[in-house]
């Protein structure tokens, strides 16, 4: 049985941006040794996320702007207002990132992938990402093998 | 050659190349200046600045070691990290409680190379006119430094808000007339005092690094036109407003957009962002 937990530093460099991550993750699971079993992969931050999509630049783009759209940066002014803008007495500063998280939310921060004779089996078109809503910053993805090795 | 772009107000805190070096800056950051956000590589500071279009950013030290025991970097901490990013621009701190304050500035210049200098009198509690202060701002004038002060609020623990009152920045601005003085935060809540302050000694600046509630945007918007009409700061104070963030109290980003977002003309935005502070700094950004 192999259980084994890597953090790897993913270094965002904008205010959003889609990181493929696709190769750390094959990277683990074949320096683990895992031979079946499954490939978990989760952020550990509430304004970024993990998803899983098409690896093309324009889908990238599209998955950006329609997060913004649903959960924007800044309200539309008159419109609605997000309850986290207000200070933080627990972190010294205001918090006034709430579409942020709230796109961390509808992204989701983790995938997972089946491990079957130490290959990790996704479609054809399929790419992990880590997505920064809240960048540039130096992030952490935790990424676990679960299962049998050779 | 336009001038470089600047951001006239950050902390260094949370760079992690200088916590390894100095582990006692972990415990400032978080005890002293109080902030909570995790510590990150140099390079993060460096594509702050890429992210919000800016060139150059004046990074602060604090030095209050009579009232909390603490420095929030050292001058020659300042100068180190310097050394480390030709995007940082360094001002030192020295404790006005201090007799030898003057002559650590004087080092800090001449020496350390550093450009400005830093007082926090909300965290350093001292009154800005006191007289025992004197000497650091008479070795700021012989130096040809500007003075960048606190004012307003602060988070800051144990920090005194009355300390920040604009209104006790109006001896100093007129005993040291060739003082180059600039208010942060707008100093809100007092921005009409310090607007006031600003219109009557043209040695008195205003730094944006303002947000107290709501968001960058709406903070600001609020600030600076309905508190005060955009009208003045476009027409009466172009020479005296810098852009400043506060960073990491807020990210780069979120301010820079902010300020652009006012609706200010493209040459007064071009002063606040690079102009004003390029003629404090002695024109060599």
């Amino acid at each position: 049985m192999i259980v084994k937990l890597e953090r790897i530093e993913v270094q965002s460099r904008r205010d959003m941006e889609m990181i493929d991550i696709t190769s750390e993750i094959e990277r683990v699971v074949k320096e683990s040794g895992l031979r079946n079993g499954v490939v978990l992969a989760m952020t550990a931050h509430t304004s970024a996320g993990l998803l899983v999509t098409e690896g093309i630049e324009c889908l990238e783009r599209d998955v950006l702007a329609h997060l913004e759209r649903l959960a924007p940066k800044e309200p539309p002014a008159d419109a609605y207002h997000y309850w986290h803008n207000r200070y933080l007495d627990y972190d010294g500063r205001l918090g006034f990132n709430a579409g942020d998280h709230l796109k961390s939310i509808l992204g989701g921060v983790n995938c997972f992938f089946p491990v079957e004779n130490g290959v990790v089996v996704r479609g054809s078109r399929q790419r992990a990402y880590f997505v920064e809503y809240d960048g540039p910053l130096a992030r952490t993805v935790l990424i676990q093998v679960l299962g049998e090795g050779a | 050659m336009s001038d470089r772009s600047i951001d006239f107000h950050t902390h260094p805190l949370l760079v992690r190349e200088m916590i390894a070096r100095h582990p006692e800056l972990a415990d400032a950051a978080r005890k002293t200046f109080f902030i909570g956000n995790t510590f990150q590589p140099l390079e993060t500071f460096h594509l702050e600045l890429d992210a919000a279009g800016l060139d150059k950013a004046v990074i602060v030290a604090v030095d209050a070691t009579t009232v909390r025991g603490a420095t929030l970097y050292t001058n020659e901490q300042i100068a180190e990290l310097c050394a480390m990013s030709d995007r940082l621009i360094g001002f030192a701190s020295v404790d006005p409680h201090q007799s030898g304050a003057a002559a650590k500035l004087e080092t800090a210049v001449r020496q350390l190379g550093l450009r400005g200098l830093k007082l926090d009198p909300a965290m350093q509690q001292f009154r800005p006119s006191d007289p025992s202060a004197h000497p650091v701002y008479e070795k700021a004038e012989e130096l040809g430094i500007p003075v960048l002060f606190h004012a307003g609020m602060s988070w800051a623990p144990g920090s005194r808000l009355e300390f920040g009152h604009p209104l006790l920045f109006e001896q100093v601005a007129i005993d040291f007339p060739k003082l180059n003085i600039v208010l942060a935060h707008l100093a809100w809540p007092w921005v009409t005092e310090a607007v006031a302050l600003a219109l009557k000694y043209p040695n008195v600046h205003l730094d944006t690094s303002a947000l107290y509630f709501d968001n960058p945007r709406d903070f600001l918007r609020h600030a600076m036109t309905h508190v005060v009409p955009p009208s003045v700061f476009e027409c009466s104070l172009r020479g005296q407003i810098l852009f400043g963030s506060n960073y990491p109290r807020v990210e780069i980003k979120n301010m820079a957009a902010a300020v652009r977002a006012l609706g200010f003309s493209t040459d007064f935005q071009q002063l606040i962002f690079g102009g004003n502070a390029t003629r404090l700094l002695g024109g060599l950004a």
